[in-house]
């Protein structure tokens, strides 16, 4: 029988500057989790996505690919990185969906597409090496605050 | 013929549904759902394939999605999931690839294939725990006047990291009622991996 899914969970929209965004005690009966994130800003500092409170880069890694300008290329590198904050141009979007997030039998593995249209297109796969449920998610940047207006949406996607 | 107003029409209370496809650019989902889980396997054993059969039931959808967390027995190197649409083994696809390792983004052309490779998955090489992720988007999938297309964001990363973006094309236009994902190396999906189908109106 059909489930209807894909359910609004929390969304925050910053009314000032914040250093991070969290959504705290995620409801754990869903398979999936897809955040979603317009940031705004000036800089295009990298956005970090931490779990349960976990803030040692080393316990995450990912690996890119990236248009930027007229030259792609591909990086692999220990933190959450999952975007970058907007430029002076425009915001950023990032759409990060955290793979099997309340499984407890698996490292969590999560993709990720970012375009900040005037400078580039990305994609990333990702991975926390624990295999603790993600009961938390927190977002922000690797130096700095989060800019006024930028807005955070979580999703569950029943499995 | 009577005129219908606008406010009668359609044109009052579209939605934008593409946005719940991967890659896409984001739009809220309807509060009415327009995507809905249909199946879900977890393997609970190690498993050579997973087939969703009986699509010809859900044509009620437009397209199908299907969510993946994946891990192969294989400990050979690379290991790939790849697809096969109403049990055709024959050489009738043909697929296209972005990816990135790490030190090397390319891409790649396929055709006359038997097997669309989907993205690289984690294998034996890696950590027990660690498995690879990807979301297919299956279009239009009951078209009986078109050949099937689908595209993939998937990757896994540790020993042989990898970012792929794909999609592949069969090279048949009857409506699809089966898909098949299995490894290209032949060997099992671990215990654990799990397959979810979702269908998009």
């Amino acid at each position: 029988m059909a489930t209807p899914t894909y359910d609004l969970l929390d969304s925050t929209t910053l009314a000032s500057s914040a250093s991070s965004v969290t959504f705290t005690s995620i409801d754990q009966s869903y398979g999936d989790l897809v955040v979603v994130i317009d940031s705004k800003g000036t800089s295009t500092t990298a956005i970090y996505s931490y779990y349960n409170s976990d803030f040692t880069n080393a316990n995450y890694s990912y690996v890119n690919m990236t248009t930027l300008g007229a030259s792609p290329s591909s990086n692999t590198a220990s933190n959450p990185f999952v975007g970058f904050e907007g430029s002076s141009l425009g915001q950023s979007l990032s759409l990060l969906h955290i793979m099997d997030y309340s499984a407890t039998d698996k490292h969590k593995s999560y993709l990720c597409r970012n375009n900040l249209p005037d400078l580039l297109t990305q994609a990333i796969a990702g991975r926390w090496s624990n295999s603790s449920a993600v009961s938390s998610v927190t977002l922000q940047l690797s130096s700095g605050n989060l800019v006024s207006g930028s807005t955070f949406y979580l999703y569950g996607i029943a499995k | 013929m009577a005129a219908i107003s606008f406010k009668r029409s359609s044109l009052e209370d579209f939605n934008k549904y593409n946005s719940l496809l991967v890659g896409n650019e984001f739009t809220p989902p309807p509060a009415d759902s327009s995507y809905d889980l249909l199946e879900t396997t977890t393997l609970t054993s190690s498993t050579s394939s997973v087939t969703f059969s009986g699509l010809g039931s859900y044509t009620d959808y437009k397209h199908l999605q299907i969510r993946m967390v994946t891990r192969s027995t294989d400990s050979t190197g690379d290991d790939g999931v790849v697809a096969q649409i109403n049990s055709d083994t024959g050489s009738n696809y043909a697929y296209h690839g972005l990816f990135g390792t790490g030190s090397i983004i390319g891409s790649y052309a396929v055709t006359s294939a038997s097997n669309p490779l989907l993205f690289t998955t984690a294998n034996a090489n890696n950590a027990t725990d660690s498995f690879g992720v990807g979301v297919v988007d299956l279009l239009d999938f009951s078209s009986t006047s078109k050949n099937t297309t689908a595209r993939n964001l998937g990757g896994s990363t540790e020993t042989n990291p990898s970012i792929r973006l794909t999609s592949f094309v069969h090279l048949n236009t009857s409506a699809v009622t089966s898909v098949t994902l299995l490894l290209q190396s032949g060997t099992n999906f671990v215990a654990g991996s799990r397959f979810s189908l979702y269908g998009i109106k």
